[in-house]
């Protein structure tokens, strides 16, 4: 019978330590590769295909597993290309904006790292993080091409691709209907279009936050709320998650749709009832970041992603594998994706609308429960 | 007849407590204090506010739902089982079903169909009405929670003693008397424990009101809400507080009804138990009603299958593999990692179930009744806050006293493992096993053991070679029960995953908001095909004298119910799962 418990113990004491090894391998990677950048001298930049980074190490960096925290399963094919050119592999999770940002901070307080990088989200989320230092600033060199609106000044996070807000419309109740077409955004106040547009909620979408937030700001405060009061009428609810309308648009549950896009036109190829419009009078947007997790144990090789991502090579996956339009202006644009200067984009301080959230969304409910009674 | 505990027992046995006491009321407890300690009073205040709000939508449509689901499975059990008529057999099969249910696909699939511009309500009764709301709630949970009362009715009725009814009958009562005063106070148990599930099932759903809720959100999808949308996990607890007290206050009244099953029969089960003679009417209404209900079950998962073979669910039907080339396109690591998390649970969770009821019945040890109750528990409280209670448990280090004795070495957090998820669903489904095992345990011969151990064989000898042979009916019950639950569980995960472990379930919520929802259909009839396929490999690894004694058997019925038995595993309260070997 005493076997039996020491080997009871023994399997005990053994998952006690299981547990600890993971983490004793992963600084061993780390160690390994710093040691490029400690000679002092210049460092030695690797040149790799339209990609290049001083922290790149092709002998100790194979195999270094990154983990990834970002809001779509898109990226993948992004981070096989990623493993292919460099040896390092990416494994991720799709989670929510909040959830990302919660998740980074319990992480943070705890000393836990489980996230290395964090790659796609909201602006606004990304800006929260960095304030609560859970993001390390990191000037990509080839982050130099991007215009100032798309990365932070600290170099907390590069913008990699553009989400843009547009308007899913289901063609064929517009013509049942007898309605306009929507072009402006006083067109979805039409009489018919009562109760048809879907719209996420501000207060659990970043869509839906960025939406008013930018109507406000560009319309200023008395007419932008006298604006957002008349949405409200014309919408029957407002749904839970950013990705909603587009659904309940395609289902015919309702008519226009406000919807957050990476520019690409598969909606409307897939379903021939669908038709993407971007509005006349200007448009939402915002960028989709990458950033290095405060606590990474593999910083260098952290790095090296976030180089390769923001290189000509990086972009250029990304616009063919995402099927977005992206922050860098020389890449070829493949078919497909709406081209971003046909767009008119609303001019957007993130920094202040991340500030104003609390007080806005405050406004907001409001006017909702003002509306409702 | 309880043996002395031996040492290693004992050890044995207060590793089990402690890490019961750990992994279960730790957690607990810390999500309520973490709620309660959610800043200044003004905060809380707030969140209480915010939080009864919620509270009302919430059993607004939990009661109805579980009424009415709870009077649908005992209808639906009545018809199945004591009613003879044609397509009877056909009908049992089709009402398991939601055993395998496809995760929130069933959501949209209503909403094609009974939406504004929907095929049945629209195109077919030519209505516009918004499925969004309140209604879309309650219908969708009923169609979802009747399956898991039939189930759990459908296994007391299967185990009445009809001698009771005839013995009525020759007294000259009339049927309908016999029927209120003889046959349903012999269920009332099983009535009891189904009621309480489906009650405890609707308050945690938050997959269903996301979808459908529209304006109409549930303090359980609120609760997901504010962690993802409001980034708040504080308030979120607070809301959590107030998910927990009506669950465990259900629980509790079960506990009192099920201590008092004066009523229970104690006799074999009858061979025989249809009703002999019947009106015509009173069969044709259960007929049409159960009729009724198995055709929303076969119009959802039709339509659900339909999905994943057309072009787009519900607007262009014409067929395509499109979305599975897409899934071959896609990592198929999520689902290796589900059936990996549910078959440990399913093993782990199963087999400590049932070794603990084994210990609780048969040795003398203290601290019974609080052990028996701290397993049952995580029954009554919600995935998802379960989940938040191990969050901000096991980010701290494991048995922080450790640091003291071993200085060297770093701190254990679980956080950040990949085996928190297996440790939370094992102790989540802990009570399964447990309470199969308790039931099992009742026709045991308590001289088994003394017996084994008079003839010179040890504790650990006579459990392998005695004891568990007899106990394996209740753990392949509890296995079916872990796995198929693990297999479709995220709730109390989704806060816990990590990028290497992702299960299949997470990826199908994303698919199913976005646009692409004939690739979440294919996505969820993979997850409910895979389940099935593993639960057939294990049926036949488990029962494979048996599958031969089926074919060389004139039809096979009795083992048929057996399995019907063992699938619903329904022993809450102590059913009585008869031994049949």
């Amino acid at each position: 019978m005493k076997k039996v418990l020491i080997l009871l113990l023994a399997v005990m004491l053994v998952f006690t330590l299981a547990s600890c090894s993971p983490k004793e391998t992963e600084t061993e990677n780390g160690t390994g590769a710093e040691v490029g950048t400690e000679t002092g001298t210049e460092p030695e930049i690797y040149v790799g295909e339209g990609w290049s980074s001083e922290y790149y190490n092709p002998e100790t960096m194979k195999g270094v597993v990154l983990n990834l925290y970002g809001v779509t399963d898109v990226v993948r094919p992004i981070l096989d290309i990623f493993e292919e050119d460099t040896g390092i592999k990416v494994e991720h999770l799709t989670l929510k904006n909040a959830e990302i940002l919660q998740r980074l901070s319990n992480e943070f307080d705890v000393g836990v790292s489980i996230a290395d990088i964090w790659f796609t989200g909201g602006a606004d989320t990304f800006i929260n993080a960095a304030q609560n230092g859970l993001l390390i600033p990191y000037k990509s060199p080839p982050g130099a091409e991007l215009d100032d609106i798309m990365k932070d000044t600290e170099g907390y996070w590069h913008g990699t691709s553009l989400t843009i807000v547009n308007w899913v419309v289901n063609k064929e109740l517009i013509e049942q209907k007898g309605l306009k077409m929507p072009e402006t955004w006083e067109d979805l106040l039409q009489e018919g279009l009562k109760g048809e547009v879907a719209m996420p909620n501000p207060a659990s979408s970043g869509t839906g936050y960025n939406t008013i937030s930018a109507i406000i700001e560009v319309k200023g405060e008395e007419a932008g709320w006298a604006y957002l009061e008349k949405l409200i009428e014309q919408v029957s609810f407002f749904s839970p998650r950013g990705s909603d309308p587009a659904q309940h648009v395609v289902n015919g549950e309702a008519i226009v749709g406000i919807n957050p896009t990476d520019g690409g036109r598969e909606l409307e190829i897939n379903n021939p009832h669908i038709a993407l419009v971007y509005p006349e009078d200007g448009t939402g947007w915002w960028p989709q970041p990458v950033a290095i997790v405060n606590g990474t144990k593999n910083e260098e090789a952290a790095k090296v992603f976030v180089d390769w991502l923001l290189s000509k090579r990086g972009m250029e996956t990304i616009a063919r594998e995402r099927y977005a339009a992206v922050a860098r202006q020389d890449v070829e644009r493949p078919e497909g994706i709406v081209d971003i200067s046909t767009i008119n984009l609303f001019a957007t301080d993130f920094q202040l609308n991340a500030e104003r959230r609390d007080e806005i969304l405050a406004e907001w409910e409001k006017r909702v429960s003002a509306a409702a009674r | 007849m309880s043996l002395q505990a031996s040492k290693p027992v004992i050890v044995l046995y207060i590793l089990i407590l402690i890490s019961v006491v750990y992994f279960v009321l730790v957690p607990v407890v810390s999500v309520v204090y973490y709620g309660i300690s959610s800043g200044e009073p003004g905060v809380v205040f707030q969140g209480t506010g915010r939080a009864l709000l919620y509270l009302k939508n919430s059993l607004q449509v939990s009661m109805p739902v579980t009424l009415i689901a709870t009077a649908f499975g005992l209808l639906a059990a009545l018809t199945l089982w004591r009613v003879k008529f044609w397509g009877r057999s056909l009908m049992r099969l089709m009402v398991l079903f939601p055993l395998i249910n496809p995760p929130f696909v069933g959501s949209i699939a209503f909403i094609m169909l009974f939406g504004k511009r929907g095929l049945i309500s629209h195109n077919l009764l030519g209505l516009t009405v918004s499925p969004f709301g309140y209604y879309g709630i309650v219908v969708m949970q009923c169609i979802g929670l009747s399956t898991l009362a039939y189930l759990i009715i459908s296994s007391a009725i299967q185990e009445i003693n009809i001698d009771y009814e005839e013995a009525a009958r020759n007294l000259g009562a009339s049927e309908g008397r016999i029927f209120f005063s003889v046959t349903l106070p012999l269920m009332i148990p099983e009535i009891t424990v189904a009621a309480m599930l489906v009650f405890l099932s609707s308050m945690s759903d938050f997959g269903t009101p996301l979808i459908i809720g529209g304006n109409y959100q549930t303090l359980a999808s609120d609760l997901y809400l504010q962690i993802t949308g409001l980034y708040n996990m504080r308030t979120a607890s607070l809301s959590g507080i107030f998910l927990l007290i009506p669950c465990l206050i259900a629980f509790f009244i079960q506990k009192y009804f099920s201590g008092r099953q004066a009523y229970y029969s104690q006799s074999v089960a009858s061979e025989n138990i249809e009703y002999t003679s019947i009106p015509a009417a009173v069969k044709g209404i259960l007929i049409s009603l159960t009729g009724l209900f198995i055709f929303f079950v076969i119009i959802k998962y039709g339509f659900i299958a339909l999905g994943a073979f057309t072009e787009h669910w519900g607007y262009d039907f014409s067929l395509t593999l499109r979305h599975f080339y897409k899934l071959l396109g896609r990592e198929f690591a999520p689902f290796i990692n589900s059936v990996k998390l549910a078959l440990g649970v399913a093993v782990v969770s199963s087999l400590l179930g049932v070794v603990i009821a084994y210990l609780l019945k048969t040795r003398k040890l203290f601290c019974v009744r609080q052990l028996d109750f701290l397993a049952t528990v995580p029954a009554a409280v919600p995935g998802i806050l379960f989940g938040i209670g191990y969050l901000v448990t096991f980010k701290y280090p494991l048995f922080g006293v450790g640091r003291f004795i071993f200085p060297e070495m770093s701190p254990v957090i679980l956080l950040g493992t990949g085996i928190i998820i297996y440790i939370i669903c094992v102790f989540r489904y802990l009570y399964v096993g447990l309470k199969t095992g308790y039931a099992l345990l009742e026709h045991l011969d308590p001289n088994l053991e003394p017996a084994a151990n008079n003839l010179g064989a040890g504790d650990l000898k006579t459990f392998v070679h005695i004891i568990f042979p007899q106990l394996k009916p209740a753990f392949a019950a509890a296995f079916l029960r872990n796995f198929t639950s693990t297999m479709t569980t995220l709730g109390a995960i989704i806060f816990l995953l990590l990028p290497r472990n992702k299960v299949a379930t997470q990826q199908i919520l994303q698919v199913a908001g976005s646009s692409e929802i004939g690739f979440a259909a294919t996505l969820a009839l993979m997850l409910s095909l895979l389940s099935l396929l593993l639960l057939i490999v294990f049926q036949i690894i488990v029962n494979y004298q048996g599958l031969i004694g089926w074919f060389k058997s004139k039809w096979g019925r009795v083992r048929r119910v057996r399995n019907v038995k063992m699938l619903t595993g329904s022993n809450f309260s102590g059913e009585k799962n008869r031994e049949t070997t």
